[in-house]
């Protein structure tokens, strides 16, 4: 059927909107393009028959002219919202991707990442007085600057910002900056106790 | 030296500082710690938790976070040791202690730079004068003498043997004995002050920051205090008294159907409430079995004193089935007679009133079961002394902070059946006591020693289980004994700490007849004992009645303090 192909990638979009980056779907794009570059072939052979004179093949025409907007409008709606989740992906995983999500991007769209790791890099460096100001930490406004965290594993000592020394050791309790300790949580070094 | 200005001089002062809190394990401990980190979260101070088990512990959890730390908060420890002198500390390190122990180390009183203590001022009023214990000019002098000790030839040509140096002298002997007379005197007996909880609360409602909650974890303190034998019931009395009117100064609503509270905040009530052991959580038959006044009064060890039970449960007008099946599934109309039936039939059964009742606090929190603080005291206690060795003991420390937290309702039905089956045990082996007369005169004490390798001694290896069983053992010794002069003898009570390495753990505990003083001269004794035993006894517990030694070296150990005590 006419533009069910390129339906076929929107629908696949939808079901990877939960999170997941999909699969570059190379091979189905290209079945796409493909179809409409059929199409364009016959609507252009048909204009040149409806110019001498044949205007019943007018309509059928517009018909495949109708089919080929359709074609680009889903193709762009793939890539761009595609672009869409890699971007969000940057604010949530930080400028180094997870290998597996990595997989599934094109070639494009890792240059199109790199070059938007690279632009947010230099707006960051440049808002804030010295060092620039990292946008991605507190995505929301947090709750309390500090949050008490209680040691899972032996990690030995760790440094703090402001010069002490702090040394983790398994089931002791620390009142600590959430900046500092928030990694070492995702680690599975400490764990958050909500009071 | 002694804080007088909490707030001045401890708590403005820790302001933008990091500190280092040590914490006991005990439940008192556990609530003031808890009070103390809301109050450092409102005011974002930086602060480490590190729970002590012992003062082995408490030397090594210092060294190992001392590092950049000027301020350390001592909670229920530290006060008897002359911290100083254990920990080396750097000059700036200052330390804070807010323990229940006394007597106070003279050297903790005495520091002014290093050391403050906070405590009630009239609690320390039996410290001796300064005069007595330190001699400034006296210093050079001793290391003089010690010096001609060690060097007797060199020492004999500098001896003068003129009169001033003679008086001198003999000045300075009388002046020692009379130090190591009242130092003596002063230590002879341990016992504890107000609840470290309570001084923190205290603390939070002079700074204002008082809440519902916070007062609830005061009044655990207090009760854990009264439940755990460490304050005579005059004091647990007054201290109910202040707290009661805090209790009704946070819990003031207004009568009428707009002012009533949302059920999801905490409610906290004072209660006139039967000293029956979780019977809200548990059989009423069953909580009056392992209630030690009941228990001891009735004998109900014996068949006769459990006909006596089911008589006075008949009296009553309470029937089996009622009292055998949950206390929360009992008739409503029926729960709610308890208690006047109790007060109205006792006196026929030899109860007295402070037997079965003890004016308390109730909590209740969202739609779960109304809880009580000796509810509380016992889940927690039973939480931090959980018998399973697969767990760290920092592990139950942070199981019963949890249980403190008491939005985890879970986690308190959990405590709530372990405790459940540490009362079982104690009353288990104080019935298997009486039934094979284990406990033994030994003269100037009583002594018994718990069985290894029974079922319930893995109970008895932590110090709060085995005191309660101590005192259980003791009182109902005491009913069964035709012997009046039982009542004046106290009762070292020995459990086996590890089989594997042969070590055992040994409680003394006063006389019932000077029990309400609540005062302990064991920790003297133990410590002259093993000094002239020579056997290696490790005073590691912050109590200094709970000691641990060798299993092979418990014999010899007795007749020492046999022979001390007479």
């Amino acid at each position: 059927m006419l533009a069910e192909k390129a339906l076929d990638l929107v629908r696949e979009l939808h079901r990877s909107l939960g999170g997941t980056l999909s699969p570059y779907n190379e091979d189905k794009i290209r079945q796409v393009l493909e179809e409409m570059q059929t199409l364009y072939d016959q609507n252009k052979d048909g204009a040149q028959f409806a110019a001498e004179g044949q205007t019943d093949l007018i309509s059928a025409i517009q018909v495949r002219h109708a089919g080929i907007q359709r074609n680009k409008r889903c193709l762009l709606a793939y890539l761009y919202t595609r672009l869409e989740q890699i971007r969000k992906m940057r604010w949530e995983f930080g400028s180094v991707l997870p290998p597996d999500v990595k997989y599934n991007m094109c070639e494009q769209e890792v240059q199109w990442f790199n070059q938007y790791n690279r632009l947010l890099a230099n707006y960051m460096r440049s808002v804030g007085e010295s060092g620039g100001l990292d946008l991605t930490q507190d995505m929301k406004p947090p709750k309390t600057l500090y949050v008490l965290v209680r040691c899972i594993a032996d990690h030995g000592e760790f440094e703090t910002q402001d010069g002490n020394t702090v040394l983790f050791k398994k089931n002791s309790q620390h009142y600590l900056l959430r900046s500092e300790c928030e990694h070492l949580i995702r680690q599975g070094v400490l764990e958050h106790i909500i009071q | 030296m002694l804080i007088k200005d909490f707030r001045r001089d401890f708590y403005d002062v820790l302001q933008h500082q990091r500190v280092l809190v040590l914490v006991a394990f005990d439940v008192d401990a556990l609530c003031a710690c808890k009070i103390l980190q809301y109050l450092f979260q409102c005011d974002q101070v930086l602060y480490t938790i590190v729970p002590v088990d012992g003062l082995q512990e408490l030397e090594h959890a210092f060294l190992e976070n001392a590092e950049g730390i000027r301020h350390v908060i001592l909670i229920n420890c530290g006060a008897a040791v002359d911290i100083v002198e254990m920990l080396q500390p750097e000059d700036h390190v200052r330390f804070y202690i807010c323990d229940s122990h006394r007597p106070v180390d003279v050297h903790n009183f005495y520091n002014a730079v290093q050391v403050k203590l906070l405590m009630r001022e009239d609690e320390l009023s039996s410290m001796p004068a300064y005069d007595d214990l330190f001699r400034d000019d006296g210093e050079d002098e001793s290391e003089e003498s010690d010096s001609e000790n060690d060097d007797p030839e060199t020492g004999y040509k500098r001896k003068r043997f003129d009169d001033e140096s003679i008086i001198r002298r003999q000045d300075r002997r009388r002046w020692n004995e009379s130090r190591v007379k009242t130092l003596f005197d002063y230590s002879k007996f341990t016992s504890y002050g107000t609840s470290a909880a309570l001084m923190m609360f205290e603390l939070a409602w002079k700074l204002s920051k008082d809440t519902n909650s916070l007062l609830w974890l005061a009044i655990v303190g207090v009760t854990d205090q009264f439940v755990h034998y460490r304050t005579p019931r005059d004091k647990y009395m007054e201290d109910i008294m202040s707290l009661q009117s805090h209790v009704s100064r946070h819990n003031q609503r207004g009568a009428d159907d707009e002012n009533i509270m949302s059920v999801n905040c905490l409610r906290v009530s004072f209660e006139e409430e039967l000293y029956l052991p979780l019977y809200r959580h548990w059989k009423l038959f069953d909580s009056i079995c392992h209630s030690m006044p009941i228990a001891c009064k009735l004998r109900l060890w014996s068949l006769k004193g459990q006909k006596r039970l089911h008589e006075f449960l008949a009296e009553m007008g309470l029937p089996l089935t009622q009292c055998k099946q949950q206390y929360s599934a009992m008739d409503t109309a029926m729960r709610s007679e308890v208690k006047v039936k109790i007060l109205e039939y006792m006196n026929k059964y030899g109860l007295e009133i402070q037997d079965v009742i003890i004016p308390s606090f109730t909590m209740q929190y969202g739609y779960k079961h109304l809880l009580c603080a000796t509810d509380f005291v016992y889940a927690a206690a039973a939480a931090l002394e959980s018998v399973d060795r697969l767990r760290l003991p920092t592990d139950n420390f942070l199981a019963a902070t949890e249980i403190l937290q008491r939005c985890v309702s879970r986690k308190i039905e959990a405590g709530l059946e372990s405790a459940k089956l540490q009362l079982r045990g104690v009353v288990n082996q104080v019935q298997s006591f009486l039934d094979m007369h284990q406990i033994i005169s030994a003269g100037p004490f009583l002594y018994v020693c718990v069985q290894e390798g029974t079922a319930d001694s893995r109970f008895f290896s932590h110090p709060q289980c085995l005191l309660r069983l101590a005192r259980y053992t003791l009182q109902a010794h005491c009913s069964v004994s035709r012997n009046k002069r039982v009542r004046s003898l106290p009762l070292v009570l020995g459990a086996p700490l590890s089989i594997e390495e042969g070590r055992s753990i040994m409680v003394g505990i006063p006389p019932l007849d000077t029990d309400d003083e609540r005062k302990n001269f064991f920790g003297k004794a133990f410590e002259q004992a093993a000094e002239s035993t020579n056997t290696v006894v490790r005073f590691n517990s912050f109590d200094s009645h709970i000691i641990e030694m060798k299993t092979e070296d418990r014999s010899k150990f007795f007749d020492a303090l046999i022979s001390i005590l007479q």
